[in-house]
Parts: C-alpha cells; structure tokens; sequence
C-alpha cells in the first residue's frame, strides 16, 4: 500500500488482494440493485443490515483466530449456545433477569475462548479437529438448555436489535433506533475493539504467531497467550451476534447458528484471509462477510429455478473463494520472476 | 582490548553424544573474532550455547564480568548479546520493519509507536544499505535481502557483542562489501563481533584474529596483529594431520561409455553451468564445503525440478527430467539426505515403504500383486539384513542405520541405471555405514550401475569414489580421480575454490 517514500500510492493498493473483495462486492451489489429495484429505499437497507449483521460479526471474529493461525468450528454452535442461555433465563415480565442472563451469557462467552484457546494455543491440538469437538459440546449444552425453540427477551434487551423497539428509550435514541439498526453499532464497536488491538503489541504479535508460531515463539512472543487472546475475542464478537439475535428473535434455538459456521470461514476467505494464518483484514472481512449474503440474495432475484439455487449458490461461493487465491497465485508467480529475472 | 565475553572449556552433549567437548571463545570490545572449522566441527554449537538457543552441559561463560547462562536468545539480546542466524528467525508475513523491532516494540500511550520502529529500521539499514524498501513483507524478499534484514535485526538493540552465523552464505558479492564495511563501523564504536564464514578470502579480510574448532575443540588461535595472515596455516588447522585411510577403492580406469552427460545445468541461482558426465560402472562423488549447491544438484538430476533449464544427455538421448516419475522410468534413483522428510513414511511398515515406488511405475499392474511384492520385500529384507522381526513393523521403530535401508531396499527390485546418494551415511552409525557402502560397490560391481555420491565427510569421498567433482557455490571448480582424492587435496580445492574465485572477481 506503500510506495518507497512510504506514502500513499494507488497502483499498490490495486494489487492487494483486498481491492479485489471490494471490487467483486461492488459488482454483485450493483446486480443486485439493479434487480431487486428498491435496494436503497430506507426499510430494505435496514433489513439487509439486519439479516446481514449475525455473519459479519461471525466472521470479524473468525478473521482474527484465522490471523493468529487458528481455526474455529464451533463459533456457530457457541452463537446458539449464548442465545440458548439468554432466551431460556430472561422473562419478560422481570426486567431483573435481563441481567442475570446477560451475566451468564459473559460467563459462557469467556468460558467458549478460554477453551478453544487453551485447547489450540496451551495443549497445541490440530484447530479444526479441537474446535470441531467443542462445537458439538457447545450444541450439547445449548440442547440441554432448549431442546424446542422457544424462550422470552426482557424488553430492554431488544436495544440491543432496535432502540426503537424498547418501551421508554429517550426520544432521540428511539429516533436514531427508527432509522439505524443497532447491529450496526455493534458492529462498529467490533471495528473499534480491533482497531485498538491492532495498533498494540498483541494485535502485531496475532499476526507474528500466525505466520510462524516457533519463530514467533523464538523472538519472545507468548503464543499461548495470544492465541487464547484471539479466542476470546472471537468469542466476545460472537456474543454481540448472540445479543442481536436474541432482540431481534425474543426467543433463542439451538439450531440456528450451525449454517453460520462455515459461511463465517468462507466469507474470511473470500476476504483474503488466508487459512494458513498470519495475513489477512478484519475491517476487509466485512466485505467478505456481505459478499456471501449477497450470493443467495443474488440467486433469489435472478428467477433460477429453485431446483438449481444451491448448485449455483456453490458454484457462486466456488468462484468467489477461486478469485482471491488466483490472484495470491499470480502474485506469487509474478514476484518469484521478478526476483529470478536477471539471469 | 577489553574482553567483553570470554567463554571457558563449554561441552554441549546431544543424546550423549558430545558436539562440543572443550569450546572457548573470547570476544573483545571493537574486534572481529573468526570461528572457523568444518561441519560439525562446534562452531555453530558453542555461538548458539552462548545465545541460549542451546543449553551448555558445563563450562563457564562471563559477560562484562558477571557469569551467565541465557535460557533464550531473547534474554540473550535484552542483556546485549545478538545473534543473526543462519537459518533465519523472521516471520515472513510481517513486514521488514514490523520484524526488525519484533519483541522490542515501543509504546506511544496506548498504541504501538509505528513512528519510532519504521525510525529506527530506516537508521540501521540507511547506514548499512541506503534505499532498502522496508515496507514491504519479509515474504516478498530475495534470499539475500532476508539474510540483510536478519542482520540488521540482530544489531536493532545496539548489542554490546554480535554473533554473525554465515552471515554472508546468501549474499551477493556487493552485499559482502557492504556488510564489511558496516562491520568495520561497529567495531569503531565498541562492538564485539563473531564472525563464521566458510570463505576463507572473506576471514582474511574482515578478521582481527582467528578461532579454529575441530571434533568439538579449539585446535588453535591466530592473532592477526601478531602473526602474520596466511591462509594455507589455518586450512592446514582445520583440516588438521593425515587421516588413516581405511578401504579405498581400487582404482580402475573405466571404458569411455557414458550413462549421463550433462551439459549446462542452470536452476535459479543455485546452480550455475554445470557440465559433468557420468561413465556406466563408475562412482562420481561431489564435494565441497557443505551448502554449496551439492544436494540441489542430485535433487535437479533426480528430477526434482520442473522448471529447469538443461541439456541431460541420457543414454545418448536428450531428455528433460522434470519430474521425479520421469527420472525413475529411466533408472535414475535417489536415496535423499533427510530421510525423515524425503526417504520414508516414518508411520507405514517396511513393506509399504518399499513398495511405494513400484505402485506408481507405469509398467507395473494396476491392481497391487500383493504376493509378489510382499516375496519380493521378504527378499529385500535378508539381503539388507534389515534387522527386525517383520516387513510389517513400523519404520520409525527402526535405527538410523536400519531406516537408510529401507530407503535402499525402494529401489533394489526397480530398474537401476543410476544411484544417487545424498549425504547418506548423516546420523548412520560406523558399522551400517560400511555395509552399505559395500553393498553400494557390490551393486555396482554386479549390475553395473553409475553412482552419483554427496558425503558431507570427505573419508567417504575418499574411500568410495573414482573420480570427485568438488563445488563451490552452485559451480564445479574442479576434479580430482583415483589416487588425487586426499583429505588435503578435498579441502584444499573447496578452500581455494574461494579464494581463486575472488581472484578471479577482482581482476574483472
């Protein structure tokens, strides 16, 4: 992104894979405006966010462990766990049990890091075998806690969906809340967590252990710790999504998050992060993230049969996933010719 | 001179086996001491006991007057110790600079002090190479430019005492230059240096006095202010008295029928214009001070690269061996150095070891003869005399020794034409060493084949081949045949290969 000077240069930045992302999410956007018509009236851009929301958040999260040379299987089943655990303790006729669930859902939250991190970053076990089993305990818990869907939100809560939802919100923030959804302040808050991270030693130091955990180690890195770290926040992003969730739901399911285990991974990818760790964009994630929820918007406005929706919707993914890496490849090529060209 | 670090009589054992027996080093504030030896020899092993990347068995180390015993290379460099390895310590995803102040990162407030750390990257590298762009990725580097940065890491704490582990094996003549004379720098401002290097010119001229290993020793110092600088005395040390030479092969002057010629082989820039023939019924060694481009010749003639550029003449046709596969159908098999990584399925039994290269010949049946492989491994096993129960049984259970004859046995029931061997007596104890190189000589006695032979250890060299190409930096600078090959003619030629190349460059 840099020139020699260390300034700003463009024609740099046009070679990231990141400026890639954006260009196939412009390109898919303005097709899916075109189709769909009314794209940017005001109620269709709050439900896109809405729907969108729960995988950026996801997939912010999943950035990170990726970055830091990890993987994580479960945090699908760790969004149904927290909304399980939230939707099963609140009543709605006591606004005190918001806050004893919102107490154990940050129990759970600190909990589902630590073990996923103790079990990559301390006992160094494969990430997607060690992430994949507690995924199933995860689901176990959140069957055992509402084997049927079901369960209430306190009314306060739901800020955390719509400010304009909750009953007695100041008038300006029920005014705000009619026209932003508040995932987009969770979302932004995610960013700024990051960004602080990411301007300390720790966030440098995620991306020292997923380059090369023994090198990291060697220059004095703690991997352990860090690699716990970025469980942790993954887990606390997953939170925020279980939080929307349940505003936005009133009721919790332990089924509802496992589809999103895998599309977090894919939309990390498709962002350019890449799985073997220690590169990568959070922010750029994002991107990601609304790419993938594009594709099954895509393939609902473009009147596919509904015999062929999945098989399209693969392949789209299939494409989508290919770009970056053939790009990365010609990259590499293109570099390893430029080192050897004079001979 | 003050004595800033003076190490006594360290021993350092692997698995008991002592790597270093009696290592003493001293460095003085604002001179440049040379370590030099052989592989193997102690000298990387005491650098690094001194780092803290090993940990001494006994001896005493003191720095500035305190004893010491750094338990990591980070403890190391805090207390003003630095070491720039030879097997680099960056990460490749960061950038130059991020990695030049990785692990002593300064703060500004809350935030990492981007400023500071791109300051002071630009400072060191502006005084020892100006206009390095320090933005970009380790990842997107030359070898060279990474062995610069790890450099210029080593030196980012202002350390008191610098280790520099073959600094200079990657680098570019300019680049020698350049590092001499920011070497030279440092020693003005107080810094004590380490230097290892191989090329003999390069201790000449950088080097204030000299430290010479063998077997794990110091055999001898040489003060350059005080002695005069010759560089056939400290050869003649390192390589020191006449070894006993055990069995040498007879030498047998061999009918001109070449299996393989090879005209100018080129691969990257590892390999430079390599031109060789090997005659049918002949053992061909390679030598050479270790790293010179050895095993990336035996790996390129075994197939291993698919974008090289050569003409390989073999059996009076013109083929391109650009892929393992290819190099087999013709008889061309390698028994590679690491067999660990290269050589074995270390978790599969003898029997799918064995059989793995036949699987993928094309004349062989498609559905596995499983009989016919399992007598043929049966067989392999007695005329190995593989020393275990069964063909079944894990290869990793299996010695050294015993494992190099696994990798053997691959090759005994498949077409041979050409046996290529890649340092493979590394880590073989004394006894298995003899009975494969006899069995190596028998096969070729028998069948007829050519042997393509890499030994780190020139004995084997010496006792195995008739003829030796010596290397040095990707080049075959020369040849010795039957009674020519001595320790001392070996050594001499990898030396000198150094310093008539250097001749050579500064009359250009």
């Amino acid at each position: 992104m840099y020139n020699k000077k260390g300034g700003f240069s463009m024609p740099a930045f046009f070679k990231k894979t990141e400026f890639i992302t954006i260009v196939i999410f412009l390109i898919m956007l303005s097709v899916v405006a075109a189709m769909q018509g009314n794209f940017f009236k005001l109620s269709t851009l709050q439900n896109t966010i809405i729907s969108w929301t729960p995988l950026i958040l996801l997939t912010m999260g999943q950035s990170i462990v990726i970055i830091s040379g990890g993987l994580d299987m479960s945090s699908g089943n760790a969004l149904s766990f927290m909304l399980c655990i939230l939707s099963a303790t609140m009543h709605e006729e006591n606004p005190m049990s918001g806050w004893i669930a919102l107490l154990l859902c940050i129990i759970a939250m600190i909990g589902i890091g630590l073990i996923n991190g103790l079990a990559v970053g301390f006992f160094k076990l494969p990430p997607i075998i060690a992430t994949f089993a507690t995924s199933y305990m995860w689901l176990g818990a959140a069957l055992f806690i509402m084997p049927s869907p079901g369960g209430e939100c306190v009314n306060w809560m739901r800020a955390f969906f719509k400010f304009s939802s909750v009953d007695n919100m100041p008038k300006m923030l029920k005014y705000i809340g009619g026209i932003v959804p508040t995932g987009v302040f969770l979302i932004i808050l995610a960013c700024l967590i990051w960004y602080v991270v990411s301007r300390t030693k720790l966030g440098r130091y995620i991306y020292a252990v997923g380059s090369n955990r023994n090198i990291a180690y060697d220059n004095g890195v703690k991997t352990a710790k860090i690699q716990i770290i970025a469980y942790l926040l993954n887990s606390l992003f997953v939170m925020f999504a279980a939080l929307f969730m349940v505003g936005q739901n009133q009721s919790g399911s332990a089924r509802i998050g496992d589809p999103l285990t895998l599309k977090c991974i894919a939309s990390a990818v498709v962002a350019g992060v890449a799985l073997t760790g220690g590169r990568g964009n959070v922010f750029v994630s994002i991107v990601g993230a609304a790419i993938i929820s594009l594709v099954s918007k895509l393939i609902f406005f473009s009147n596919i049969s509904s015999d062929y929706q999945t098989v399209v919707s693969g392949l789209i993914l299939l494409i989508a996933v290919a770009s970056s890496s053939i790009i990365n490849a010609v990259k590499s090529a293109w570099a390893k010719r430029e080192v050897y060209s004079d001979e | 001179m003050a004595v800033i670090f003076e190490a006594k009589h360290i021993v350092k054992k692997f698995n008991g086996v002592p790597a270093l027996s009696d290592g003493n080093l001293l460095c003085h504030s604002g001179r440049i001491t040379g370590l030099l030896g052989a592989n193997g020899s102690g000298k990387s092993t005491i650098s690094k006991c001194i780092t803290g990347v090993y940990h001494k068995n006994s001896g005493t180390m003191t720095y500035m007057g305190r004893e010491v015993d750094f338990k990591s290379p980070m403890e190391a460099k805090r207390a003003g110790i630095a070491m720039a390895f030879q097997n680099l310590s960056l990460l490749p995803e960061l950038t130059v600079w991020q990695n030049i102040v990785m692990g002593f990162e300064t703060r500004k407030g809350l935030f990492l002090d981007d400023k500071d750390a791109k300051a002071t990257a630009k400072r060191i590298l502006d005084e020892f190479v100006p206009e390095f762009d320090y933005h970009r990725t380790v990842e997107e580097l030359s070898p060279s430019e990474m062995q610069i940065v790890e450099i210029v890491k080593a030196i980012s704490q202002q350390p008191k005492m610098l280790i520099l582990d073959e600094p200079t094996a990657a680098l570019e003549q300019s680049e020698v230059k350049s590092l001499f004379k920011y070497m030279r720098l440092l020693a003005q401002r107080g810094v004590g240096m380490v230097f290892t290097s191989h090329r003999m010119w390069e201790v000449m001229e950088i080097c204030d006095d000299v430290i010479v290993f063998k077997n794990g020793q110091v055999v001898g110092s040489i003060d350059f202010d005080k002695e005069e600088k010759n560089a056939d005395t400290i050869i003649q040390m390192i390589t020191g008295e006449k070894k006993i030479v055990s069995v040498p092969r007879i030498y047998k002057s061999i009918p001109e029928d070449y299996f393989m010629k090879i005209e100018n082989l080129n691969y990257n820039k590892i390999l430079h214009n390599i031109t060789m023939n090997i005659k049918k019924g002949e053992i061909v060694g390679i030598g050479g001070l270790s790293g010179q481009g050895q095993e990336e010749l035996l790996l390129a003639i075994a197939g291993n690269y698919a974008d090289i550029k050569s003409d390989i003449n073999v059996n009076g046709q013109k083929e391109r061996l650009n892929s393992p596969n290819k190099a087999i159908e013709k008889g061309i098999l390698l028994i590679p150095g690491d067999r660990q990584r290269q050589g074995l399925m270390m978790d599969k039994s003898i029997y799918e070891n064995v059989i793995l290269p036949k699987v993928a010949l094309k004349k062989e049946p498609f559905i596995i003869p499983k009989k016919r492989y399992m007598e043929e491994c049966i067989e392999t096993n007695q005329i190995l005399s593989i020393n275990s129960d069964s063909i079944a049984c894990f290869v990793s259970g299996l010695s050294g020794g015993n494992a190099q004859k696994v990798v053997m046995g691959k090759w005994l029931h498949v077409d041979m034409s050409l046996l290529i061997l890649s340092d493979p007596a590394k880590g073989v104890d004394v006894g298995a060493k003899k009975d494969m190189y006899d069995f190596v000589k028998k096969l070729v006695d028998e069948r007829g084949i050519s042997v393509l032979l890499y030994a780190s250890a020139n004995e084997e060299l010496i006792d195995n081949c008739d003829r030796v190409l010596v290397m040095h930096e990707g080049r075959i600078v020369g040849e010795l045949k039957g009674k020519e090959i001595t320790d001392e003619t070996l050594v001499e030629l990898s030396m000198k290969g150094s310093l008539t190349r250097r001749e050579a460059r500064d009359n250009v």
